[in-house]
């Protein structure tokens, strides 16, 4: 069983800070989704993660070990990485054959892989010639080569189709299931929703959110007052979050239901509607994201909401 | 033995496309060339005496320079396009220590290098031996000169092959590498010679020639270091280089 641990990793590019003081925990046996806008940092972290990219402080290991040190890498870990991660020229089958030399794997796994992945059809075709969605499936294979036990997978669903989603969604869980550690970036956030256990958010890389989705989705409020401006001023001065529902309603994130109440109570404005609320993780994903400047404070989800279920 | 197993992962890179067939074909044509020009050249004066003893046919043969220029556009093409279309990740991944990975392409670049010097050599000398009976002259090199040509051009394409999958390291580009090749063996040799003229001896094209047993220039053993210096110090700065970056 292996533990992925980001603890306190900063890169920078120049003057850029592009992971800043970034620290969670992915955790065996479930699915954790790995999530941010466009240049949070998720593809730099899965790369310091594996050794591709240094860390200027922080460190990230696999079951405590850092990737280089791994006895076995290739066999423990399975990755998808670059979409396009092939030479044109060459065959899936050979391309799969050149990771099979090099890691120490029998070449009947290479069909098996392919199989596996619905590509033996295709198998010794040139890359060059495969759909987006081909050579995601090709990827997927050669990250399957060595069985491993832990999946880092950047946008694996990319250029897949709805079938391809579903298999894909079945075999990640069918992985976590039997133990292993899965940790998956996507866009795709209603298919983020249906396959992940845990989320990790960053956004100009920070950590933004992370815990069980589940609870994550429950952690908002939602108010009803014929005063809002004053409710939300009051409500933000405390620490809050405070977004627009439909129906003029107001999503509060960052306090507790009860403090809510109370705080409006001692403000003398009247609610009319105090529920919790279940959302989505679109909404929830643009509640925690929009407006984040770089380099804040992460006051989006105050640390009690962050660590709802500490990963 | 994992290193072997990446030489073995490195090997299958380097025969899983058709860049190896591309420079087969090229030994092919410039071995035709060689022939044509034994059986239809002449010298100034209208004679074939560009061919008429032992050691004009010799230094008429003698491909090491060549192959070194060949491989040297092999290696860097090989290495370069491992960053060009991102299939260094899946080698970096499967050899996160990344000298191990680079030594084991390193390797599998000498021996292709190697390989294709020698098939370029013998190419020329079967070439060259099919030509001669169209002229007055028969074929006069001796058995011991011809395994001198094949074992200097295996070697000039070896070490040319390393020189090239260095720049590739370095630099990264396809078109850059490329350009950084020829420039450093046929553009800036002569020039640095314009400069410094006892540099003449040092040179590839010079080096080439004294192992392939045309040119007494200097110690053949000082020509075989300075030829495996012209390889092994690229190869050196392409691997520290690997080793500090990020692969993004």
């Amino acid at each position: 069983m292996y533990s992925l641990e980001i603890e306190n990793v900063t890169k920078r590019y120049g003057h850029e800070v592009v992971v800043d003081d970034l620290s969670f925990t992915v955790r065996p046996g479930r699915v954790t989704g790995f999530l941010g806008p466009n240049g949070a940092g998720k593809s730099t972290t899965m790369k310091i993660l594996l050794d591709l990219a240094s860390a200027d402080r922080g460190r990230a290991t696999i079951g405590g070990t850092r990737y280089r040190n791994m006895h076995d890498p290739a066999r423990t870990v399975g990755v998808v990485l670059e979409p396009n991660a092939f030479h044109p020229g060459r065959s899936g089958r050979n391309h799969l054959r050149i990771l099979a030399d090099g890691i120490g794997i029998a070449p009947a796994r290479i069909a098996e892989s392919l199989d596996m992945v619905g590509l033996a059809h295709a198998a010794d075709r040139h890359v060059g010639a495969y759909s987006l969605g081909m050579r995601q499936r090709l990827g997927i294979a050669a990250a399957l080569l060595g069985d491993p036990p832990v999946l880092v997978l950047d946008e694996p669903g990319n250029g897949l189709d709805p079938q391809g989603i579903r298999w894909l969604r079945d075999l990640l869980r069918a992985r976590a299931a039997a133990g292993g550690t899965v940790f998956v970036s996507s866009h795709l956030l209603a298919e983020v929703e249906h396959l992940a256990d845990d989320v990790v958010v960053i956004s100009h890389g920070r950590l933004v959110a992370t815990g069980a989705l589940s609870t994550l989705q429950k952690a908002g409020v939602s108010v009803y007052t014929p005063s809002p401006a004053p409710l939300t001023e009051i409500l933000e001065s405390a620490g809050a979050t405070v977004g627009s529902g439909s129906q003029g309603l107001l999503v509060v994130r960052g306090l507790p239901i009860a403090e809510i109440g109370d705080r409006a109570c001692a403000a003398g404005i009247a609610l009319h509607e105090l529920t919790p609320e279940s959302g989505s993780l679109e909404d929830l994903f643009m509640g925690w994201t929009e407006n984040d400047k770089p380099h804040d404070q992460p006051k989006d989800v105050p640390e009690f909401e962050r660590e709802v279920v500490p990963l | 033995m994992t290193w072997l197993r990446l030489i073995r992962g490195e090997l299958r890179k380097l025969t899983t496309t058709k860049l190896p067939w591309g420079f087969l074909a090229v030994l092919v044509i410039i071995a035709g060339i060689d022939a044509a020009v034994v059986m239809f050249g002449t010298d100034m004066d209208g004679s074939k005496g560009f061919i008429a003893t032992a050691a004009d046919q010799q230094s008429l043969m003698a491909f090491a320079f060549n192959a070194m220029i060949g491989t040297g556009l092999f290696g860097a093409i090989a290495v370069a396009r491992e960053y060009g279309h991102n299939t260094v990740v899946p080698t970096f991944l499967t050899s996160p220590r990344r000298p191990r990975a680079v030594l084991a392409q390193l390797t599998a670049v000498l021996l292709g290098g190697g390989v294709l010097g020698l098939v370029g050599q013998a190419l020329i000398i079967v070439g060259v031996a099919l030509a001669l009976p169209s002229t007055e002259y028969g074929f006069m090199v001796s058995a011991g000169n011809v395994i001198q040509l094949l074992a200097a051009s295996t070697f000039a394409g070896a070490i040319g092959a390393v020189l090239g999958a260095g720049l590739g390291a370095v630099i990264r580009n396809l078109g850059g590498a490329v350009t950084a090749v020829v420039l450093g063996l046929f553009m800036i040799p002569p020039l640095v010679v314009q400069l410094v003229n006892d540099a003449a001896s040092w040179i590839p094209p010079t080096l080439g020639a004294v192992i392939s047993g045309v040119n007494t220039d200097v110690n053949l053993w000082a020509a075989l270091a300075v030829l495996l210096a012209w390889g092994l110090v690229p190869a050196a700065v392409g691997l520290l280089a690997v080793q500090r970056r990020d692969v993004v």
